[in-house]
């Protein structure tokens, strides 16, 4: 598992939540450049999966460095089906059952997951953020990365390979 | 013998030295040669290969790193760093962010006692840094700066230095046998050359000759040389030879063979000092012809050398080994008794010698003629004591025999008159 710190999250920083926002969005998108779909879309469809803390930045959409634009869009808690309208499921805070029901609508759909909140990192998500103030690093539950229908570049893996480091 | 004057203040190098010095020079030049060349060489080859090799090390390291820096993970960039450079000959190695501050960097630890010497050969050796971008989805989101380190090349050039000196000792003392070898097959040839010059100069050994070489061209001088020796040598031989028959010219009488006066007087000498020595006697006889001119005119001058032959010879039979009869001139005879033990002795023989000319002598034409010689007899040194004298007494009594008592002999110092001793001539029979 992996924890990552920001070379600019210094603890001087205003540990607001609009920084943190600022550097999930960052994140978010570091992991996007190194995912791989089976098809790749034109536009990358991201959707906001219940009430997030720090999505707000992320919500604006955002582009690529490749150019390839990133439309991002909130979705109500059993709202559509996010396993077709989705290629990237941003979950925050959802009770138990709505999470388990989301993996399972996920389940067989290339659809890169990253939860904004899950310490244990153990329920279905591939990616797990760990935002502590102005610090944002992340966990890989492998077990959902060899699952999921997207490939993770290795290049991320290996990071989350790296054993003994912590913020 | 004269030596020129500079060869005396320096002393010559053998050849052995400069066989030595030769091949020393010319081994140790092309192995230096050969060794720094291929130094040279093998070092601008593998600063090559070492150049390419840091541009491999960096293409992995941007690789390694690339996910570390988009995640702006330090930490992990600067494991990848060391995981990938500590093994390899990199000095230092920085990854420098879009905005040109240092993400992340690695440098080797400076805890050798080569470092100072690896990094200023590195940096002669790797001019500038290798610098590679590190991209991410097409954009460069940082650099990887990376420089090499020498200690490769320095163990190159140690051990290139020591290959070189190890060769240098080879070739050296292969040299040196090579010279020692090439040495024994010239000098050797040489100094036997030598020796024997020096031996036929000093000992006139000219029967010496200089053995075979192993090398054509000394072989063949020791040929030339041993030709010389065997022309040299017939040469030695004749002239002693006829050395040898001049000589005898000189001293002998070449009618009767008998010596000559100077041999005779010389014999005299001698004797007359070993008989002084000893205390024994010498005798000399004086012999004339009584009538030789006679003969010579009334037969010819065939008869009267076949007279004079034939007289010379009968002295000569007459006479011990050591006694010495020679012909003085003329019609002249002498002759040299010694040792002699007595006076009484020498007159003895005197009348030997009368008895045996009572023969007749056989004439180229067949007549034969009776000689008839007076001789006068003196010892050494009842009648003197040096040869002079002593011939001159001899020569005295001869004459006083040929007027008193022709054919027949006198002793010395009997007077003028015929006395107590005289004898009864013997009757001719011409």
């Amino acid at each position: 598992m992996l924890l990552l710190t920001p070379a600019w999250a210094q603890p001087e920083v205003q540990a607001d939540a609009r920084a943190s926002s600022v550097t999930v969005v960052q994140v978010v998108m570091g992991i996007i450049s190194y995912t791989h779909w089976p098809v790749e879309p034109a536009e990358l469809r991201l959707c906001v999966v219940g009430p997030t803390d720090y999505a707000d930045a992320l919500l604006q959409g955002a582009t690529q460095a490749s150019g390839r634009p990133v439309r991002a869009r909130r979705l109500g808690a059993d709202g559509g089906s996010p396993g077709t309208e989705c290629d990237i499921a941003y979950i925050g805070s959802l009770g138990e059952a709505n999470r388990r029901h989301l993996v399972t609508v996920l389940a067989g759909h290339p659809v890169l997951s990253i939860i904004e909140r899950d310490d244990a990192c153990s329920v279905g998500s591939m990616f797990c953020l760990r935002i502590q103030g102005p610090q944002v690093s992340f966990q890989i539950n492998l077990d959902s990365v060899a699952r999921s229908g997207v490939r993770v570049s290795p290049k991320v893996l290996q990071l989350g390979q790296r054993k003994g480091v912590s913020p | 013998m004269t030596r020129p004057a500079e060869a005396e203040r320096a002393p010559r190098p053998t050849l052995r030295r400069v066989l030595r010095r030769a091949h020393l020079g010319v081994t140790l030049l092309a192995v230096t040669l050969a060794s720094l060349t291929l130094t040279v060489a093998g070092f601008i080859a593998l600063r090559a290969y070492a150049n390419h090799n840091l541009h491999l090390i960096a293409t992995s390291m941007s690789y390694t790193a690339e996910a570390a820096v988009v995640f702006k993970d330090r930490a992990a960039a600067e494991e990848g760093l060391a995981l990938i450079a500590s093994p390899e000959e990199i000095a230092d190695v920085s990854i420098v962010d879009g905005e040109g501050r240092v993400f992340a960097q690695w440098q080797r630890p400076a805890d050798r006692s080569l470092f100072d010497l690896e990094r200023h050969l590195g940096k002669l050796a790797f001019t500038s840094p290798v610098i590679l971008p590190i991209t991410h989805d097409g954009v460069e989101i940082a650099t990887i700066q990376l420089r090499g380190s020498a200690g490769g090349l320095l163990r190159f050039l140690a051990l290139g230095l020591a290959v070189v000196l190890v060769c240098l000792g080879l070739s050296a003392m292969g040299a040196l046998i090579l010279s020692h070898y090439l040495q024994n097959g010239i000098v050797g040839p040489l100094q036997g050359l030598a020796k024997v010059a020096h031996a036929v100069r000093r000992e006139r050994a000219f029967a010496q000759r200089v053995p075979p070489a192993a090398i054509a061209e000394l072989n063949d001088l020791g040929d030339d040389f041993n030709a010389l020796l065997g022309e040299l040598e017939a040469w030695q031989a004749r002239l002693q030879r006829e050395n040898a028959s001049l000589a005898h010219q000189a001293s002998h009488d070449s009618l009767t063979g008998l010596p000559n006066r100077a041999v005779f007087e010389a014999r005299l000498d001698e004797a007359m000092q070993e008989a002084a020595g000893t205390d024994s006697r010498v005798g000399v006889l004086f012999l004339d012809s009584d009538r030789f001119k006679e003969t010579n005119d009334r037969l010819g001058h065939a008869a009267g050398d076949a007279v004079l032959a034939t007289v010379a010879a009968r002295l000569r039979d007459g006479l011990r080994p050591t006694d010495l009869a020679a012909r003085l001139g003329g019609d002249e005879f002498a002759v040299l008794l010694a040792p002699l033990r007595e006076v009484a002795d020498a007159v003895r023989i005197a009348d030997d010698i009368l008895a045996s000319l009572e023969a007749p002598i056989p004439l180229p034409g067949g007549d034969s003629v009776v000689a008839s010689l007076s001789i006068g007899v003196a010892v050494f040194p009842d009648h003197a004591e040096d040869a002079t004298t002593l011939l001159h007494q001899a020569d005295a009594a001869m004459y006083l025999a040929k007027r008193l008592q022709p054919g027949g002999r006198r002793l010395a110092g009997t007077g003028d008159t015929p006395s107590e001793d005289r004898e009864i001539p013997i009757a001719s029979h011409l």
